[in-house]
C-alpha cells in the first residue's frame, strides 16, 4: 500500500495543518503528465523519510484547499510545518531537487524536542553575533554620538549581551554534549 | 554490461513507434526516457490530426495505448533512466546512463525536444503564478480568466483553441508578422474568437502575486503596448535536445537538429534519428511514427544483410 497520503479538502487541516511532523503535498490531476514524472519520486521518499509526511491533493476533486493556496500551475510541491508553509518547488524536477528540500526542512526544522530547543537557542546566538558585528562596525565609523555618557552605557549593556550571548552558545554546547 | 538489439533514447510516439515495430519484426528494444512517457505530445490537448483518433482523446490517452503495447511486447522501458555518455564509434554502441552501461548493435535517439523560455523579465518571477509552460495540466486553473498564448505554429493554435474553451478570453500571440500553422487551424481559431495579434514581442511580465500584463513591442514601430491577462502560457518551438548526441560525433544542423537521410539515418553507421530531433520539417505525432518505422525497417534490412 502506498504511503503517500491521499488528502482532500475535508481533511487537509486536520493530515497537513495540525500535523506534528513536517509535511510535503503533492498538488496534481490525473491529466498532468508530468505529474506522473513526480508521484513515483513521492512514494519512494514516502518508504524512507520516516519523521517526513507525504500527501498527495488531486486538484480536480479539491478545489477549495487549491485555490487557498493559489495553484496554478502543476506539479506543484508545498512544505509545511506547524501549519505553515515553509517551501514549494514547482514543476517536475529530478529526485536529487526534491531530496536535497526535504533534507533542507528536517534540518531548519526539527521534530524532535531537543532538535526544536537547539535550533531556538542556535538561532537566537547567530542573530546576537550578527548584530554585535554590526554594532561595531558601526562603532569605529561614527564619532559625534550625542551625549558620550548614555551612548557608552549603550555600548557597556552591548557588551554585557555579546558575553552572555557567548555564555549562551558555550552552554548550549555542554548540555547537548551531556544528553 | 546489458546488451539488446536495439537501444531507443526517449519515449515519445518516436521512440515508441521504433519499439512498436522491432518487436513487430522480433527484435528486443530497450528505451530509456529520463522523464514522462509519452514525451511532449502527452501533453497535446486533443489530438485531431492523427488517423484513428477521434476528436475527443488526448495526447496522453494516446501515447499511453502506445506505451502498454509496447511494454505487453518485447519492449523495455527504463523510465527516469538519463543517458549521460554515449560511444557510437565501434561496431558495439555504448550507452552509458545514470544507472548502468549498456550495449547495442543500433541505436534509434528519438530524444525529441524541450520547451524554450524567453527569460524576458518576469517570465522567471511568475512561474507557477500566471506563468506555464504546460497547457494541458494548468489549463484548468484559467476557467473564466483571460488568457495569452505565446507562439506561432501549430501546437501554438491547437494550444490556443483547447484554452478557449475554457478561458473567459484567449489571445495567440506571434512575434513572426504572420502566423505560420495550417489553414484548417487559423480557422478555428477564428470560430473559437481567439484574437491573433501578429509581429509583437514579448517585452516583459508584470503582476504582484499572479500575472496581471504583459508588454509587447511592435517589431516595425517599436512602440510598446500593455494587455491585461491572468495567463501566460509558452508555447514556443523547442529546442532540440540533442547535446550527447553531438558530443558522440552524432551531426546537427546550425539549430541542434541531427541530420538524417530518408531512412533516418544519421552520419554514424547504425545510429538513427526519429521525430521531433530529427531536421525533418513537419513536426507531427504521425512523421515521428513513421520514423521509428523507417529506422526500424532498415535495421531489418541491414541485419539480413549481415547475417
Amino acid at each position: 500500500m502506498s504511503k503517500v497520503r491521499e488528502v482532500t479538502d475535508k481533511n487537509f487541516v486536520e493530515e497537513v495543518l495540525n500535523s506534528d511532523i513536517p509535511v510535503e503535498v503533492d498538488f496534481w490531476a490525473p491529466w498532468c503528465a508530468p505529474c506522473n514524472v513526480i508521484s513515483p519520486i513521492y512514494e519512494n521518499l514516502a518508504e524512507e523519510y520516516k519523521d517526513f509526511k507525504f500527501c498527495k491533493v488531486n486538484v480536480d476533486e479539491n478545489k477549495q484547499t487549491a485555490m487557498k493556496y493559489r495553484i496554478m500551475s502543476i506539479p506543484m510541491q508545498i512544505f509545511f510545518v506547524n501549519g505553515e508553509k515553509v517551501g514549494e518547488i514547482l514543476g517536475a524536477v529530478p529526485e536529487q531537487t526534491i531530496r536535497s528540500k526535504v533534507d533542507e526542512v528536517l534540518n531548519n526544522y526539527p521534530v524532535d524536542e531537543l532538535g526544536r530547543f537547539n535550533k531556538i537557542l542556535t538561532l537566537w546566538i547567530e542573530h546576537n553575533k550578527k548584530y554585535a558585528r554590526k554594532l561595531k562596525e558601526w562603532d569605529e565609523k561614527y564619532e559625534n554620538m550625542g551625549d558620550r555618557a548614555v551612548y557608552n552605557s549603550i555600548l557597556q549593556t552591548a557588551q554585557e549581551i555579546e558575553n552572555s550571548n557567548k555564555k549562551l552558545s558555550r552552554l548550549l554546547n555542554e548540555f547537548l554534549k551531556k544528553v | 554490461m546489458k546488451q539488446d538489439d536495439i537501444m531507443v533514447i526517449g519515449a515519445g510516439p518516436a521512440g515508441l513507434s521504433a519499439c512498436f515495430y522491432a518487436d513487430y519484426y522480433g527484435l528486443n528494444t530497450i528505451i530509456f526516457e529520463e522523464k514522462n512517457l509519452g514525451g511532449e505530445a502527452a501533453e497535446i490537448p486533443f489530438v485531431e490530426n492523427y488517423p484513428g483518433c477521434d476528436e475527443k482523446m488526448t495526447g496522453k490517452e494516446l501515447t499511453d495505448r502506445m506505451v502498454r503495447q509496447c511494454e505487453e511486447k518485447r519492449g523495455e522501458i527504463h523510465q527516469f533512466e538519463k543517458v549521460m555518455e554515449m560511444d557510437l564509434q565501434g561496431n558495439q554502441k555504448i550507452v552509458k546512463t545514470d544507472k548502468g552501461e549498456y550495449s547495442t548493435k543500433y541505436l534509434i535517439i528519438a530524444s525529441g525536444t524541450h520547451p524554450r523560455v524567453l527569460e524576458v523579465p518576469g517570465e522567471n518571477q511568475f512561474r507557477g503564478r500566471g506563468v506555464s509552460y504546460c497547457a494541458v495540466c494548468d489549463g484548468a486553473f484559467f476557467k473564466n480568466k483571460r488568457v495569452v498564448v505565446m507562439g506561432g505554429d501549430n501546437r501554438a493554435a491547437e494550444v490556443a483553441v483547447f484554452l478557449s474553451g475554457i478561458a473567459s478570453d484567449t489571445k495567440l500571440i506571434c512575434h513572426e508578422n504572420k502566423l505560420c500553422s495550417e489553414n484548417i487551424l487559423v480557422k478555428s481559431l477564428g470560430k473559437h474568437n481567439v484574437e491573433v495579434i501578429e509581429g509583437m514581442e514579448l517585452e516583459g511580465i508584470k503582476g504582484e502575486v499572479n500575472v496581471k500584463s504583459i508588454v509587447l513591442s511592435d517589431k516595425k514601430t517599436q512602440n510598446t503596448k500593455e494587455i491585461e491577462t491572468d495567463g501566460v502560457f509558452f508555447q514556443l518551438e523547442g529546442i532540440p535536445n540533442c547535446q550527447i548526441a553531438k558530443e558522440s560525433g552524432v551531426k546537427v544542423n546550425d539549430e541542434g537538429y541531427i541530420i538524417v537521410d530518408e531512412k533516418n539515418r544519421t552520419n554514424i553507421k547504425n545510429v538513427y534519428a526519429a521525430g521531433d530531433v530529427t531536421d525533418c520539417a513537419v513536426k507531427l505525432v504521425s512523421t515521428a511514427v513513421a520514423h521509428g518505422a523507417a529506422a526500424v525497417l532498415d535495421i531489418i534490412e541491414q541485419n539480413n544483410q549481415t547475417s
